[in-house]
């Protein structure tokens, strides 16, 4: 008889059953919304997607102080730790032909009729019409796969000046696609 | 640190970055707010990403004139 080997595998298994239901009740709340969100990003690979799905998922299991969050910030929160795990795969993987050269923002809106294509025509309005300095970095960063200090290096101004920027440029174009009636 | 928080959400902060800005997104309540907010907005620049080629059976339509 051993109490305290006794006392850890029951704390074990309790913990285990534990872990496997707040797994399960995260894939049931978040599971479906998640992967359609993600699959928007990954090209339509649905293997890639359900990978995403998965790791986004296990790093909010793992991080209980998330999960007390209400469901809007929890939501926000899982759609930005899925996509930075889907820039990452991009970054390691090789890229799609099509996604080797972003576009330039000039022949980003192509008319096909779809409501895509009309929203597109708003967000290239909106970026468009946003200072210099504030669409660069959007452009030289998110459109481009790129991370703040590499965007810093080929614009040749310190980290910070692109973060910051990238701020209010963002708060910007987001009140542009607001206004337009296409903000989320 | 708060202006962190438009490149967290793009997922374009450099590794160690990323990392502190989480561990300050836990207790900034001021950034989890614009968390919320901002959240979609890569969402519609993403359109941009895609559109040119939205799928491989769907030639934009600028190539085919």
């Amino acid at each position: 008889m051993c109490p305290v080997l006794s006392h850890l595998d029951g704390r074990f298994e309790s913990a285990d059953a534990e872990a496997e239901h707040r797994i399960a009740v995260l894939y049931q709340e978040f599971g479906g919304p998640l992967l359609r969100h993600v699959r928007k990003s990954t090209g339509n690979d649905l293997q890639w997607a359900e990978d995403v799905v998965q790791e986004t998922l296990v790093r909010a299991w793992r991080n209980s102080a998330r999960l007390q969050w209400e469901p809007g910030l929890l939501w926000a929160w899982l759609l930005t730790v899925a996509r930075r795990i889907v820039i990452d795969g991009r970054r390691r993987k090789s890229v799609r032909p099509h996604e080797v050269e972003p576009p330039e923002v000039d022949m980003m809106a192509v008319p096909d009729g779809s409501e895509r294509a009309l929203s597109a025509i708003v967000v290239a309005d909106a970026l468009r019409s946003l200072s210099d300095e504030h669409r660069e970095v959007i452009e030289q960063t998110y459109l481009r796969d790129r991370t703040i200090s590499e965007a810093a290096a080929i614009l040749g101004i310190p980290p910070g000046t692109v973060k910051s920027r990238l701020y209010y440029g963002i708060r910007a174009l987001r009140e542009l696609l607001r206004d337009k009636g296409v903000a989320g | 640190m708060h202006d962190g928080v438009a490149a967290y959400v793009l997922g374009v902060l450099d590794d160690s970055e990323h990392e502190a800005f989480e561990r300050h997104l836990e207790v900034c309540e001021q950034c989890q707010a614009e968390l919320v907010e901002l959240a979609e907005v890569p969402d519609r620049l993403d359109e941009l990403k895609q559109a040119p080629s939205a799928s491989e059976d769907d030639p934009p339509m600028s190539m085919s004139r």
